[in-house]
């Protein structure tokens, strides 16, 4: 599902999500070459330094959650989750989009989640 | 709501473009290019504009900051 596609990842997404990726074909790069940016904490040092980047501020760098791989994991056709409900806004927003339109997608499907990421 | 209409309500280019064409590279401006956004997708791209042109902002201000002040010094130690 991932052939020729480059992935970077924060170092708060676990390993088996990356270990998912790299089975579906996919690469993993830096942050610069990468097509998708994965994170699961909008607040982690590596993924603050993609929200201060240019290519952020100039959007051409998208932060999506690495919840998407495991809904694909878990989806019966892998190509019909639609990658535009895992948006991860900065943490300094989240508070405030929340106010508005209620819990992320990524917040309210934890059903599908792989047990590791517990809240903690 | 019923389900239905919380369906709809999702139903946007950023919702439901799906497979190998989308990523961190072009989607946001293809939901920039969208002209009818849903709610969510309209809300987030919304606050992370207006954070993206502080940020923009502050990035010009502090280049100033920067520069400035070190210059100054140096002409201070020369002289
Ligand atoms: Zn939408």
């Amino acid at each position: 599902m991932f052939q020729g596609q480059r992935a970077w990842f924060c170092r708060s997404v676990s390993g088996e999500l990356q270990q998912f990726w790299v089975t579906e074909g996919g690469r993993i790069s830096v942050p610069g070459a990468a097509d998708f940016l994965f994170s699961c904490d909008a607040s982690h040092p590596d993924t603050l330094r993609i929200y201060q980047s240019l290519d952020y501020i100039e959007d051409n760098a998208t932060v999506f959650h690495a919840y998407y791989l495991s809904a694909v994991a878990n989806a019966k056709i892998k190509n019909s989750v639609a990658l535009g409900h895992f948006l991860l806004p900065p943490a300094c927003l989240q508070e405030e989009i929340r106010g508005k339109i209620g819990n992320f997608i990524w917040e309210q499907d934890q059903h599908f989640l792989i047990e590791e990421h517990n809240e903690v | 709501a019923t389900d239905n209409s919380k369906l709809l309500k999702y139903r946007c280019s950023g919702c439901i473009a799906v497979g190998k064409s989308l990523n961190s590279r072009n989607f946001s401006k293809l939901l920039h290019s969208c002209s009818y956004q849903c709610d969510r997708h309209k809300v987030i791209m919304e606050t992370e504009d207006r954070y993206k042109s502080e940020l923009r902002k502050s990035l010009i201000c502090n280049k100033k900051v920067l520069l400035t002040p070190r210059r100054r010094k140096r002409l201070n130690t020369e002289s």
